[in-house]
């Protein structure tokens, strides 16, 4: 432990010392995220009439117009951001009715509108999980509704009930409740880093703090560490920590730092992480070798397909800004939204620039 | 969050505020007024509380829409009778925003209606929404999310739903209702079920949905919990109930119970109604059942009439089992198997069955006469499926029929699947008897004289009463009985040559096989060939003890000779054949000489034979027998002995005197074999392969295949 506590960096660890400590000791040393009033309207607009149904349906366009736990829970932070209630509302009442049907509270992960019933896989995702009641509690705050405190407690409490999970006594994330523990798979626990959602933590530490959440985020960042030890210094999007010290692919798990794994830079920066020295890594690839976001192979290093969605790049814009103070280019100041995911992971990076670094604008 | 006991009590406690509600006419939740026991029609529940405010605002337009929409959804409504009072009273101050809330919720589009309440509230703090409204978006939501968790089999949260909305567990939501008396079911609460399907049946009044709810029991529910359901049957009103389609349907399962369980019996009523049922419908299922019911309580008649109703109407497999056991019950066994054949290959089932009825066909004493076609469909299914008990019914067959070494060969199969079975054993033991095995037969003796009173009784030499099953018959029964072949012989030839140690006995023990048949048949031929004239049951009685023949005249002698030849007294009967000789008629002396060469035949001495035909002139026709049968036996001997030549030799020129027939030619081909003149034997069994006998002749084929390394194709 204190080996692992040495390798972070002060501000890291004046954070990991800060969560669980109360709201106003916190907001001494840390400001967490206001996130309103960083997505300016006709960018939402955009955003909103591309990807969201008058039902309150968010439609991920590039996998078959399905929804998912992960989409609804963007769409209500996004759409809490832009401070548009009508909207918000919309997608809650639709993510209420259709995603929070399970047995211990959690939402169903996958629904598909060509399917009968809908939902097709009625495991959970966490990352959606953590998303949906972060936004709710965020919106219930800002606009005095009880209906969303109340939810997101509840489900915080179901997340924090289901998915937290012991590892040699250490609490992390389970992916979803069913199929990746030491008892479903030879090489479990398996677990994937992107879904921790850093900035989250402390805001459902408030909404249920018996739970453990200031460990699981400790825990993320030696996963994390542990993880980019290898060669390539890059996560497998999918990894085993069966052995701890030894993260490696899941089996039956391509070894690629692939689409779950480029949004961790994103989330340690918005939880306040610019320090980590594994961001330093990811400047070297994207950056200064000029290799741009992309899919990569972390056995071997290989590029397999560069990213050129603006979505993408703005995550790299974010780094360089955030490490560097670059400047964002011109050209990646228009949003055009074309797909879901990118263009949900653009609004996130941009306006996390705008809130933290507008000197980048 | 897991639903605790005190959360399932308040379900069933919302279930009776319900009840209550309803009941008390108290204006809760908005519903329907209460269904009134003299109007025309059952009125169904709708919910009605858009209709009320659009009517209490005076909006016609929206009046008359929302009709409409009601009237489309559901066709047996008709607005309330109270609706004009309602029309321009109240005093409400008319807001156009809450008109389009409640259209949108008309609409079904709640994500719209809550996202618009959101809006106005936050533009203004004072503004409150309709409790009305609010309340039946609630509903609305409730049951959305109820249906979504109830497809995805989420019960608790169904449970947990229906406790904090009791308002949805009314008439007007039965599919609610039937959702949450599921999910009691499947959280093992069928008690809570029951309870919920009884508060249908006393509460509400549509028809489809009261049988409806029957119907949900029947799947969910024991028979008890049915029965106690149909007590609230309806049987006066303007409409009442017709549940009998349930009672129907429980008398089938009890009639279904008993098909399987000879222990039990259904009721004659019961049987009835599944009768009517069947006679009534297209599907083959309730005549499948009443087929199984009878088959199984002792009359295969009517089984098989069900079992044919059951067929026609497409039954397929269970039927054509139920069939061929009603076949084989009534003793029709022959079509029995026939029926069996066609269906063997379906399931695992009809296969049992087919080996089931040829093995009693098989085992039926007296043997019957068979369909050669029979006996060869029945092999390679026996072989398929290691049957040992088939194989023994081989056995007995050939055994029956004469063909003592096939017998033996199925019975060493039988043992060799099934190493425990005594009834094959005693098999193996008493063939070997017969063909002088003594090795193989104390061999059996040995391993089986402990464990079975009538193998040790047949190393004794004790005769007992012998069970049908063993018992020989001395006489063959016919010339034509189809031949059984060999189960190594009948292995077929495509199948992958067997691991190499086991091939060199294979093909020995076919050539050994062709060699037994053609013995035994030899011995049929002679048998037969006795002059019809000197049988009668005289001539037995005459020679049981030993005569002298010397004392005798010609006609007595032969007599004797004869009565001899068929107690299998060769050289006894070539003695009196002799003296028969020396005193008889030139007609007699033919007949002694014919008789002392079969004799001499039987005796296997064919140099006396010989020598016995050429003694007297005999009819060309008895000539060309007997050089025919002592060729034959000479080349038989030649094989017995291995001398390959002589075989070929003996037959070529048996050939020359009567045509040669397939068993012979085998004989030929396997000496061809022996010698290494593999083209020669080739030819021979390929043409012996096309006038029959296709298994020896494939063997043979193999054989050479597997020594050559290729045959050649033609």
């Amino acid at each position: 432990m204190n080996a692992v506590v040495r390798c972070l960096s002060g501000s890291v660890l004046l954070l990991l010392l800060m969560a669980g400590l109360t709201p106003a000791a916190r907001g001494a040393t840390m400001e967490p995220l206001k996130i309103t009033g960083f997505v300016s309207s006709a960018d939402w607009e955009a955003y909103r009439t591309r990807f969201i149904e008058d039902t309150g349906r968010v439609v991920d366009n590039a996998n078959g117009n399905i929804s998912h736990s992960e989409g609804q829970g963007y769409g209500l932070l996004l759409a809490f951001m832009a401070g548009d209630r009508l909207t918000f509302e919309k997608i809650w009442t639709f993510t209420y009715t259709e995603f929070l049907i399970r047995d211990d509270g959690l939402a169903v992960w996958k629904w598909d509108p060509t399917a009968t019933p809908h939902v097709t896989d009625r495991n959970n995702a966490t990352d959606g999980d953590i998303l949906i009641a972060y936004a709710l509690a965020k919106a219930g705050a800002a606009w005095q509704d009880q209906r969303y405190n109340q939810a997101a407690q509840k489900l915080a409490k179901a997340i924090g009930r289901a998915t937290i999970a012991k590892n040699a006594g250490f609490p992390f994330l389970l992916p979803g409740v069913k199929g990746f523990t030491q008892a479903d798979r030879r090489d479990g626990p398996v677990v994937n880093l992107s879904y921790w959602v850093f900035e989250a933590f402390p805001v459902l530490a408030t909404l249920a703090p018996e739970y453990d959440w200031s460990g699981v985020w400790r825990e993320g960042i030696v996963l994390l560490q542990q993880a980019t030890a290898g060669r390539t210094h890059l996560p497998a999007d999918w990894i085993s920590i069966h052995n701890r010290m030894m993260p490696r692919t899941a089996e039956g798990f391509d070894p690629e730092f692939g689409y779950n794994s480029l949004r961790i830079p994103l989330y340690l920066l918005r939880a306040g992480m610019a320090d980590m020295d594994w961001l330093k890594t990811l400047r070297q690839r994207w950056i200064v070798d000029q290799e741009g976001v992309a899919t990569v192979n972390v056995v071997t290093g290989e590029v397999k397909e560069r990213l050129t969605d603006q979505g993408y790049m703005a995550l790299s814009a974010l780094l360089a800004c955030a490490l560097d103070g670059t400047k964002v280019p011109d050209t990646l100041k228009a949003f055009n939204p074309q797909f879901y995911y990118p263009a949900s992971l653009y609004l996130l990076s941009m306006s996390l620039i705008g809130e933290k670094y507008p000197q980048c604008l | 969050m897991p639903l605790n006991r005190g959360m399932m009590a308040l379900a069933v406690a919302g279930l009776a505020f319900a009840a209550l509600a309803q009941q008390s006419g108290s204006p809760a939740p908005p519903q329907g007024p209460e269904p009134n026991a003299s109007s025309a029609s059952p009125r169904r529940q709708v919910d009605e509380s858009a209709l009320r405010y659009f009517a209490s605002q005076g909006d016609t337009r929206r009046v008359d829409a929302e009709i409409a929409r009601l009237r489309a959804l559901y066709p047996d409504w008709s607005p309330p009778a109270d609706l004009s009072q309602l029309v321009g009273g109240g005093g409400v101050v008319n807001d156009p925003e809450v008109d389009r809330l409640w259209g949108l919720y008309t609409e079904n589009k709640f994500s719209e209606a809550r996202a618009a309440i959101a809006a106005r509230q936050a533009a203004d703090p004072q503004w409150k929404p309709p409790p009305d409204l609010v309340t039946a978006l609630d509903v609305a939501e409730a049951r959305k999310r109820l249906v979504n968790a109830s497809d995805n089999s989420q019960w608790r949260t169904v449970l947990s739903i229906a406790t904090e909305t009791p308002s949805l567990l009314t008439c007007a939501n039965v599919d609610s209702l039937w959702r949450v008396a599921e999910a009691f079911a499947k959280t093992d609460q069928t008690g809570r079920t029951r309870d919920v399907y009884t508060y249908i049946l006393t509460n509400c009044a549509n028809p489809a949905e009261r049988l409806g709810t029957l119907q949900k029991a029947l799947t969910l529910l024991d028979e008890a919990q049915i029965a106690d359901l149909l007590k609230y049957e309806r049987k006066s009103g303007d409409y009442p109930d017709d549940f009998s389609a349930i009672r129907d349907e429980l008398a089938r399962r009890r009639v279904a119970r008993a098909s399987t369980d000879p222990k039990l019996t259904a009721s004659a009523e019961d049987l009835a109604v599944v009768e009517r049922l069947a006679e009534s419908g297209k599907e083959p299922g309730n005549a499948l059942l009443l087929g199984y019911y009878s088959y199984h309580h002792k009359n295969p008649e009517k089984a098989l009439s069900w079992f044919k109703m059951a067929l026609d109407r497409g039954g397929s497999e269970k039927a054509a089992e139920g069939y061929a056991l009603s076949l084989r019950d009534l003793n029709r066994l022959a079509e029995a198997e026939a029926f069996a054949f066609e269906w063997r290959d379906k399931a695992p089932e009809n296969m049992q069955v087919y080996l089931d009825v040829a093995t009693a066909l098989l085992s039926q004493d007296p043997p019957p006469r068979l369909d050669p076609k029979v006996i060869v469909r029945v092999i390679p299914a026996v072989t398929k499926a290691r049957s040992a008990g088939a194989a023994q019914a081989l056995g007995w067959y050939s055994y029956n029929t004469g063909q003592i070494s096939t017998a033996r060969e199925w019975f060493e199969e039988a043992l060799s699947w099934k190493a425990d079975d005594e009834p094959s054993a005693y098999g193996v033991a008493i063939t070997s008897q017969r063909l002088n095995d003594r090795a193989r037969f104390n061999a059996i003796v040995s391993q089986w004289r402990s464990r079975s009173q009538r193998i040790a009784d047949l190393a004794d030499g004790i005769v007992r009463d012998r069970t049908a099953q063993a018992t020989p018959q001395p006489a063959p029964s016919s010339p034509v009985e189809p031949q059984v072949s060999s189960p190594r012989a009948a292995a077929p030839a495509p199948e992958l040559p067997a691991p190499p140690p086991e091939r060199p006995r294979r093909i020995e023990e076919t050539r050994v096989a062709a060699y037994d048949r053609l013995v035994v048949q030899q011995e049929r031929q002679l048998q037969g060939k006795r002059p019809a004239a000197r049988r009668g049951g005289a001539s037995r009685q005459a020679c049981t003890t030993t005569r002298d023949p010397g004392s005798l005249s010609a006609p007595a002698a032969l007599n004797l000779g004869w009565c001899l030849m068929e107690m299998n007294r060769p050289l006894e009967a070539a003695a009196a054949f002799d003296h028969a000789f020396t005193l008889g008629s030139p007609a007699q002396r033919e007949d002694a000489a014919y008789g002392k060469s079969l004799a001499y035949l039987r005796k296997d001495l064919t140099g006396k034979a010989a020598v016995a035909a050429a003694q007297a002139p005999q009819t060309s026709a008895r000539r060309t027998e007997l050089s025919a049968a002592i060729l034959a036996q000479r080349a038989l001997a030649a094989y017995r002995d291995g001398r390959w030549p002589d075989v070929i030799l003996a037959l070529g020129e048996r050939a020359r005197v009567v045509p040669e027939q397939n068993d012979l030619m085998l004989l030929r081909g396997w000496s061809y074999f022996k010698l290494g003149r593999y083209e020669d034997a080739a030819r021979i069994f390929r043409a012996v392969q096309q006038t029959g006998y296709s298994d020896e002749a494939g063997a043979g084929l193999s054989a050479i295949m597997e020594i050559t390394g290729q045959v050649r194709q033609y």
